[in-house]
């Protein structure tokens, strides 16, 4: 496995048109919850609230990072929106946001190592400027796979 | 020269990976040797060997959380910060490493 299997296309989202976070999330949620990697919206955005209450999530270069860390997650993943306005958030570098990575773990995780092991892999390629840069740029959700692999 | 250290977030699925990354690009970039262990919600990865502790000229923590081993550092220089901080500057974080380093020859 490798981390091309964790980037499900249908959870990118491009040329969002959202104006703040918590659109931003409540969209990002609605796609999981379509694609049955979670199974309640509202339990997990709880969980996803109760994360950012206690750091920023933003990690700068326009990127946010909200973790979906819930019980209402039964597959590991992750959902991607790339907005097409920049919107506010708490950042590192104090700019607002573009991309939005949401991790989705269950809180139960025992079964899902090599998965997760995935996630920390792709979370790496977080750490990389280019690839950040590329992803930004991307106007559909293969061009975003594209940058992350 | 040589670093060594360790990441680790609150919940252990994406900081600690993302300070690694950033740390090891800037360091490497910076012509060190550098390797960071991570420990997250899989448990330790890129585990660092006592040899390279010993030998590295710096410790570098960015971590949240308590970590494993800590003891495996003592007596060693060390610099412990936030994962934010090893995120949002870490080639700030390397020349504060080489400062270290060097005020101590």
């Amino acid at each position: 496995m490798e981390v091309k299997d964790i980037v499900d296309i249908d959870t990118i989202k491009t040329n969002m048109n959202v104006k703040s976070k918590e659109e931003a999330i409540q969209k990002l949620a609605e796609v999981l919850l379509a694609n049955e990697y979670i199974t309640d919206v509202e339990a997990f955005l709880k969980d996803i609230y109760a994360r950012e209450a206690v750091g920023q999530t933003g990690i700068g270069n326009y990127i946010a990072i909200p973790h979906g860390n819930s019980d209402a997650v039964q597959k590991v993943g992750v959902a991607i929106g790339i907005t097409e306005q920049e919107i506010p958030w708490e950042t590192l570098d104090g700019k607002g946001v573009k991309g939005i990575i949401l991790f989705v773990v269950p809180k139960q995780n025992d079964g899902s190592k090599q998965h997760l092991k995935l996630l920390s892999l792709f979370a790496r390629k977080l750490g990389n400027d280019e690839v950040v840069e590329k992803m930004l740029m991307a106007k559909n959700a293969e061009d975003v796979k594209a940058a992350l692999i | 020269m040589k670093i060594v250290g360790v990441a680790a977030c609150t919940v252990g699925i994406a900081h600690t990976y993302i300070a690694q990354e950033k740390l090891e690009t800037a360091g490497k970039k910076r012509g060190h040797e550098i390797q960071i262990e991570t420990q997250g919600t899989i448990g330790v990865e890129n585990e660092l060997t006592q040899k390279q502790i010993d030998e590295a000229d710096i410790v570098i923590l960015a971590v949240d959380v308590k970590i494993a081993g800590r003891e495996r550092f003592e007596g060693k220089r060390i610099i412990q910060v936030s994962t934010e901080i090893a995120v949002k500057s870490p080639n700030k974080l390397i020349e504060k490493a080489e400062q270290v380093v060097n005020a101590q020859k």
